[in-house]
């Protein structure tokens, strides 16, 4: 796949949802069910990022995966900033790998 | 333009400068690692500027998804901003302007949005441009300062790069959990119905997304109440 192709297509469909409202004003009025589903999708979405690839990239050290997983979600439940958590979990799947 | 405006844009923005950066860092490692060049990842963040969906890209990318999968799922994870923007133009001091709207709109990312909805007053082009401003240069430079960095990291580091996606999303599911425990189950349903196609069902990873996320979506839509959605409106 050429990935400068999918650069600019990701882009275009992303302008498009916050360009245009700007010009067709109605867009605000839309049905409160939908925008309630667009408010939530980030957050369904989260499971599905997630797994099951967290786990198969690691192949059979899927433990690896699983820790670094683990780790950044603990730190994310004690608000700790973004950087930190990932930089945790980092250093438990690269110990995790080492064994 | 307004000096005041300005200033105060950049003195707003500048909280999500430093949040955007040291996530964009992360963003660049992830691009290197995925085999981007240095000019794809950095012209990633400079045409798109929305972190969950390049993530998601990456993510779906890196899983082999077919290109019509990834960009619908970018689609829909980065539909919400419909509303946003939306609700940004009619709060706008001056609607006439067509290249302010264009850019009030391009720039319109979550923390640039809740930062402009709870001023009080109506918003000019001067505060939103340079506030979105700030935003967006936290992102293009700590995807470059991230990619770059990515060279000089030993080889275990890099092998275990990968965890950085994830890692992201988790620390986002902890935080969402510690506003809600209802977010568990969401991100339950999503997270084994998608394990679930692809691991038992063979079936591809874009669709598999595609899938999961708009049944826990509607799912989500029936768990949590209007009061908690719409608590920042």
């Amino acid at each position: 796949m050429n990935k400068v192709t999918m650069i600019l297509l990701c882009s275009l469909v992303t302008m498009a949802a916050r360009i245009i409202p700007q010009f067709i004003s109605s867009l605000d009025k839309l049905p409160r069910v939908i925008k309630k589903a667009m408010l939530l999708l980030p957050t369904a979405a989260l499971g599905s990022l997630i797994f099951p690839l967290a786990l198969t990239d690691f192949g059979a050290s899927w433990y690896a995966g699983l820790g670094g997983v683990v780790i950044a979600f603990i730190a994310g439940l004690k608000r700790t900033s973004m950087i930190v958590a990932i930089i945790l979990a980092l250093i438990a799947t690269m110990l995790l790998l080492l064994i | 333009m307004c000096k005041d405006d300005i200033k105060e844009g950049i003195k707003d923005g500048i909280p999500i400068f430093l949040g955007y950066f040291t996530t964009a860092l992360a963003f660049g490692l992830l691009t290197r690692s995925s085999g981007f060049t240095f000019v794809e990842g950095v012209l990633t963040s400079l045409t798109n500027f929305a972190g969950s969906g390049q993530f998601l890209m990456m993510n779906l990318y890196n899983g082999g998804a077919f290109l019509l999968e990834i960009v619908l799922s970018v689609f829909f994870i980065n539909a919400r901003y419909i509303f946003m923007s939306a609700s940004l133009n009619a709060r706008l001091k001056n609607r006439k302007s067509i290249i302010g709207r264009f850019f009030a709109g391009a720039g319109t990312v979550d923390e640039a949005f809740a930062v402009a909805s709870f001023k009080g007053e109506k918003l000019s082009y001067s505060y939103l441009l340079s506030l979105m401003g700030t935003s967006y240069s936290g992102w293009v430079s700590g995807t470059a300062i991230g990619y770059m960095v990515g060279n000089i990291l030993p080889e275990i580091v890099q092998s275990a790069a990968v965890i950085t996606i994830y890692a992201m999303f988790a620390s986002l599911f902890g935080n969402e959990v510690s506003r809600s425990i209802k977010a568990i189950i969401v991100v339950g349903i999503s997270a084994a119905l998608n394990s679930i196609f692809i691991l038992c069902f063979g079936i591809s990873t874009g669709l598999s997304f595609i899938i999961s996320m708009i049944v826990s979506v509607i799912a989500a839509c029936f768990i949590y109440s209007d009061e908690e959605v719409f608590l920042n409106e």
